[in-house]
């Protein structure tokens, strides 16, 4: 064992940085006028984002890129789950997300264990980009509308407010497992599995393709 | 270890908690006591759940359910409202006993709460040790020597679950019913003594002897009488009749500097060295009196 390891805290805090950084070129700021603004997480190239349905479903939504020189853009909603509280976006000049924005690494939600690091990143009162970091609480079956019946959810402790609806809860190599949904109680965050958002996205996209 | 470089470091942090949280997560169990949502328990032997007085509302088959999922109708074996600490008797080692730290809490350390409020599986939530404080005055003659404060969120159903460090080591027991609006830890070794006494006795003997007292400053002079640096000692002002310290010999304007060799400078140091196993015994208590140092042996009696 080397430990303590005089460099530990500096190559945690480094580690982190890296993690934060890496996250923010796949974060958006959904706009939505007089109805608030929250985040957004680029899931796929060619400007398709995941936000919750909440911060959209009224108003016409428009999006910001966080590092991409607070450029705005027009976005079309194109698949909702207000169920699960998921929606879809793309953005209308695709173009500029393919150079501009790459899609956030998603890891894989099945296997998440209590007690690994959550990392969450989003505009708390409107602060762009803050980034917090917990550990997952737990996770629960929470019986939703729908053809689904229940879906999986994790609860974090990681410090949300509102603004950071929308936004990626992270593990500790900066994968997406989840987006942060809820708050429950004033310091427990809800989030919907990754897999669940991807499920969401495939399905969204195929009818689409269909069409 | 000094191989880890990048996010590699973040990782294993990540993946060192998760074992901590899965190791005493095996320790913990739901505790089904009260008409709200369930609280936890911790197993501190095989057949032996602590958990957190407050949360019982009754005394009898008060079902509690295992990690593995296995339910059984515990006993309660003891209780003490004075630290919120109550013990239930599962009747069969039937739980994979919690390991505790060997040291004190650091203030600063990574702390993990744990609960399993809930069947689904066990919770936690990330913390520091945040500060270390005491005596907390409880109630009911019941005085905390010490306790941990923590960050860590008490989610609802956390008391009775315990607080443990990064290696899932536990340092107490959490509980939000000492002091309202907030969640502290009962350190462990204070946790661990009062179980073993509520296992064994079914409460918490508290000693009983019979003075009141008020603290007064010792000056220079009586300090060389004691041999100590001691700034304070309590001047008995009442005896009262019958009493362990009559008994004894104790007498109104002795000045109480001393209990079992350890020293007493205030009234909550004095409960604090009333509790448990001086009960019933002949024990030294070091008086100042008339500016001389003495020892009288008092058989502590128990308070009902």
């Amino acid at each position: 064992m080397m430990y303590p390891d005089p460099d530990l805290s500096d190559s945690i805090s480094a580690a982190l940085a890296a993690v934060f950084g890496r996250a923010r070129r796949s974060l958006v700021v959904v706009h939505n006028g007089r109805f608030g603004a929250g985040a957004g997480v680029v899931w796929r190239a060619g400007g398709v984002i995941v936000t919750n349905y909440h911060v959209i479903h009224r108003g016409r939504p428009r999006l910001t890129l966080l590092a991409g020189g607070r450029r705005e853009f027009p976005a079309r909603v194109i698949a909702e789950a207000p169920e699960i509280d998921l929606a879809l976006l793309q953005a209308e000049r695709p173009a500029d997300y393919a150079s501009d924005f790459p899609p956030a690494p998603v890891a894989d939600s099945h296997g998440l264990r209590v007690g690994q690091i959550a990392l969450a990143i989003g505009h708390p009162w409107g602060q762009l980009g803050a980034v917090s970091v917990g550990v997952i609480c737990g996770i629960s079956r929470v019986p939703v509308r729908g053809p689904r019946g229940s879906v999986d959810v994790i609860r974090s402790d990681v410090r949300l407010a509102p603004g950071n609806s929308g936004g990626p809860l992270m593990n500790a190599s900066g994968g997406v497992i989840g987006i942060n949904t809820m708050i429950v109680g004033g310091d427990l965050g809800i989030a919907i599995p990754s897999h669940v958002v991807e499920h969401f996205v495939e399905e969204s996209l195929g009818e689409m393709l269909r069409v | 270890m000094s191989q880890l470089n990048g996010n590699n470091i973040l990782i294993a942090l990540s993946d060192s908690m998760a074992a901590a949280v899965e190791k005493a997560g095996a320790a913990t169990v739901l505790v089904d006591g009260r008409r709200r949502l369930p609280s936890s328990g911790i197993a501190f032997t095989s057949d032996l759940i602590l958990t957190a007085n407050h949360t019982l509302e009754r005394e009898e088959d008060i079902p509690v359910i295992l990690p593995d999922g296995t339910q059984l109708a515990a006993q309660l074996a003891g209780r003490d409202p004075g630290s919120d600490l109550a013990v239930l008797r599962l009747g069969k080692p039937s739980a994979a006993a919690a390991e505790r730290v060997s040291g004190d809490a650091r203030i600063g350390q990574l702390a993990l709460a744990l609960g399993r409020p809930s069947p689904e599986g066990i919770q936690a939530s990330l913390g520091v040790v945040s500060a270390i404080g005491g005596p907390l005055r409880a109630g009911r003659g019941g005085l905390l020597e010490r306790y941990i404060r923590t960050d860590a969120i008490p989610y609802p159903g956390f008391s009775g679950g315990p607080l443990v460090d990064s290696a899932g080591r536990v340092l107490g027991m959490n509980t939000s019913g000492l002091v309202r609006g907030a969640s502290l830890a009962i350190p462990v070794g204070l946790a661990w003594q009062i179980a073993e006494s509520l296992a064994e006795h079914g409460s918490v003997r508290r000693g009983y002897l019979g003075v009141r007292s008020q603290p007064v400053e010792l000056p220079s002079v009586q300090q060389q009488a004691l041999g100590r640096q001691q700034e304070t000692g309590l001047l008995l002002v009442g005896v009262e009749r019958g009493s362990p310290a009559e008994a004894g010999g104790l007498m109104v304007g002795d000045i109480l500097t001393g209990i079992a060799g350890a020293p007493v400078g205030d009234p909550d140091e004095l409960l604090a060295r009333l509790v448990g196993d001086l009960v019933g015994k002949p024990t030294p208590v070091e008086v100042l009196r008339g500016g001389q140092l003495a020892t009288v042996t008092v058989t502590i009696g128990e308070r009902k």
